[in-house]
């Protein structure tokens, strides 16, 4: 009764709401309510946030939507996670997993960072936990931040082509430390290319944020990933 | 005005400005501002209607909406964490001590660029070049030249340099300061051998960092009638290498020209969101940086132009609200999708150069072919092109100009998302001889036929641009009237 497709249709109604005005508040009430009904936070993930968060993902792809509106849902997302669904998975002993952690950052020298903001929030909102070095990031900062971490994907942004070598480095920084098998690196920005991806040996290239996430979720499970 | 005495008052301000958290800068300050500001000044640019509108009370009221926008929010330093704000007053006096003309390079190929009006008839300021784009370090030369060499470019601005000397470039490095020498050195040889050695300009596009623009701006390098950059950081944003480089350029009485290029779908929003941040941006480049160029270029998120119909929506009447209501000289950035080769690249290039004229830009820059990010992908002729239309522009009203602009973006709008990026410089042009190839002439020449059966004349670039007077504008900076 409790997780019928009519009770999941009229808390995604409500929760949709909630993440078009920016209501942290309401967004908790509608989640706490779920699972006083006997959903399981991981069902009220699945059937709720998920499907309206991939629907808020669509929308500013096709610029129906704008990154504002983008930031008030996530940040209902990361109220209603933080304060009811991961407090009660931990009371029901089960892990909160998040899908992987992702270090990502502006490249030395950059300074652009409003792209690389929204992969950031586009992966966070999509259940990866994000690390985000900002702007103008050395090479051995990604690094040491994903050591720290336990990062599983290093996303390195740049606009310029002066920041791009910084890309290369930090893979031949790898290998040379012996950790490019630790971590998976996807890179991304106007004047990279999947042909310099390729060479400089990354993992993955990303042309914007949508795809970033998609992606990340391969690489978070280990999935060859082919531009 | 700019001095140093102001300057010392800038970094005052940067030092000592209100305190906040950088993302409750970006992600509530300014779009919740622009919100309010958006229903206050009733600010709508609806996705059917013209985009080259005539409405001067919107136009009014949209420099109403920037002005607020900047007094509420002002410029945020991301190294002191604290933002320079100014108030109403402090800034109609400030853009009111900015002049309304300028020159730029020196005898005999000085150029003066003035401040213009919607559907002004005087010529708009012609700045041709790859703006940043990356070239391949072979063909730099040739590819600037060709550009020096058109004789409606009355300006040259810079391509950045993919590799100097063979080697990868990297920013805050000592080869920063290499390409900002390389730089110089090829674009001083380009206008040379264009015969045009008194060129003015727009550099240094390569310096990411202070670096290269402390390296080669002085006397006996690019010296103070060039046009030097510096950039504001998406949305409002500087830092201390920027205000470096600011510090630099008043200290050495260069010209400074400064650009915002706010993104269509970011924290400002949409049409309206980044018509009022134009607007808002030119003024606070202006009471931040003391600058005497700005230039905007509102870029869409995934294709990287200016040239889709929304962003032109709102770059329209931005234009107008500032030309109207001030005398900065304010320049646009055009950014096609296409590159060499294509007709999509001359539709995008004609439509914004349009738009521009009609609604009293001072200056046309570019174009950024290929959304300036495929390396090598400009060539001369494209610029050409811009000053024939916008020489060919002049006179026409704001409602033929919109019909002129709508029916240019139904040829090319399909063809954004296929990324029509186009062929490089040497498979268009003979990279030796420094001309374009027929192939490209042909589509240059086809596009030039469809432009005169829409209406405009095409015929003679050179008689089109004698249209043109130039005038100074008598200003007080306040609120001025179209005479």
């Amino acid at each position: 009764m409790a997780e019928s497709k009519d009770h999941f249709d009229t808390l995604r109604r409500e929760m949709s709401a909630s993440l078009h005005k920016g209501d942290v508040k309401a967004g908790q009430e509608t989640a706490r309510r779920a699972l006083d009904q006997g959903i399981s936070p991981t069902s009220f993930f699945l059937e709720v946030i998920q499907p309206l968060m991939t629907e808020t993902g669509r929308r500013f792809e096709r610029l129906e939507i704008f990154l504002p509106e983008l930031m008030k849902a996530a940040k209902v997302v990361k109220g209603v996670q933080s304060e009811v669904l991961e407090p009660a998975l931990r009371e029901g002993s089960m892990e909160s997993a998040p899908r992987a952690t992702v270090v990502i950052g502006a490249c030395r020298g950059d300074i652009h960072d409003i792209g690389k903001n929204m992969v950031a929030l586009m992966l966070h909102v999509n259940g990866f936990e994000v690390v985000d070095l900002g702007v103008d990031v050395s090479t051995q900062a990604f690094i040491d931040a994903a050591r720290k971490h336990n990062a599983k994907i290093i996303g390195m942004s740049s606009l310029l082509t002066t920041s791009m070598p910084y890309m290369a480095d930090l893979i031949e920084r790898l290998k040379g430390l012996g950790l490019r098998d630790q971590f998976r690196v996807i890179v991304g920005g106007a004047p990279v290319t999947p042909a310099y991806a390729e060479r400089i040996g990354a993992d993955a290239y990303g042309s914007d944020a949508v795809q970033a996430v998609k992606l990340c979720e391969q690489l978070a499970s280990g999935a060859a990933v082919r531009n | 005005m700019r001095n140093a005495v102001r300057l010392l008052d800038v970094l005052d301000r940067m030092e000592n400005g209100p305190i906040i958290e950088e993302e409750d800068f970006d992600m509530n300050l300014i779009p919740d501002t622009i919100a309010d500001l958006q229903d206050k000044y009733d600010i709508h640019l609806p996705a059917d209607g013209p985009i080259v509108p005539s409405d001067d009370a919107l136009a009014d009221r949209l420099f109403d909406a920037g002005l607020a926008l900047a007094e509420t929010v002002g410029v945020y330093c991301t190294d002191t964490g604290r933002r320079m704000t100014w108030s109403k007053n402090e800034i109609l006096d400030a853009i009111g001590l900015a002049p309304s003309f300028l020159e730029v390079g020196t005898f005999p190929d000085a150029h003066r660029q003035i401040k213009r009006w919607p559907e002004d008839t005087r010529s708009i300021t012609i700045k041709g070049g790859p703006v940043g784009t990356p070239l391949p370090e072979h063909l730099f030369l040739p590819i600037q030249q060709s550009y020096a060499q058109e004789p409606l470019v009355d300006l040259m601005i810079d391509g950045s340099l993919e590799t100097v000397y063979g080697r990868e470039g990297r920013s805050r490095s000592p080869w920063e300061v290499l390409l900002a020498w390389h730089e110089m050195e090829m674009v001083k040889a380009a206008v040379q051998r264009a015969g045009r050695p008194g060129l003015g300009i727009g550099c240094t596009e390569n310096s990411v960092s202070e670096i290269g623009e402390l390296t080669v701006t002085s006397p006996d390098r690019l010296g103070p009638h060039h046009w030097h950059h510096v950039a504001m950081i998406s949305e409002f944003k500087t830092n201390y290498g920027l205000m470096t480089k600011i510090a630099h350029l008043i200290k050495s009485g260069s010209i400074i020209h400064s650009f915002y290029n706010t993104i269509y779908g970011g924290a400002v929003g949409g049409r309206e969101g980044i018509a009022i941040a134009i607007v808002s941006g030119c003024i606070l480049l202006q009471m931040a940086y003391m600058t005497t160029t700005h230039s905007v270029s509102p870029t869409h998120p995934f294709y990287g132009n200016t040239t889709s119909s929304e962003i032109l929506r709102g770059m329209a009447p931005a234009q107008q609200a500032l030309s109207r209501n001030t005398h900065l000289l304010t320049d646009v950035v055009i950014t096609p999708a296409g590159g060499p080769g294509t007709k999509t690249l001359l539709y995008e290039v004609a439509a914004q150069s349009l738009l521009a004229v009609a609604s009293g830009s001072a200056g046309l820059i570019g174009p950024r072919s290929a959304a300036g990010t495929e390396p090598g992908h400009v060539s001369g002729l494209e610029a050409r092109f811009m000053a024939e239309v916008a020489h060919a522009a002049l006179g026409f009203s704001r409602v033929e100009i919109n019909r002129l602009v709508s029916e240019l973006v139904s040829r090319y709008e399909a063809d954004i998302p296929n990324h029509p990026v186009g062929k490089r410089f040497d498979e268009v042009y003979d990279p030796i001889r420094v001309q374009p190839n027929q192939e490209w002439l042909n589509v240059y020449e086809g596009v030039k036929d469809e432009l005169r059966s829409l209406g405009l004349e095409m015929n003679s670039a050179e008689a089109n641009a004698s249209k043109g007077e130039y005038f100074t504008p008598s200003i007080n900076g306040r609120r001025l009237e179209n005479a």
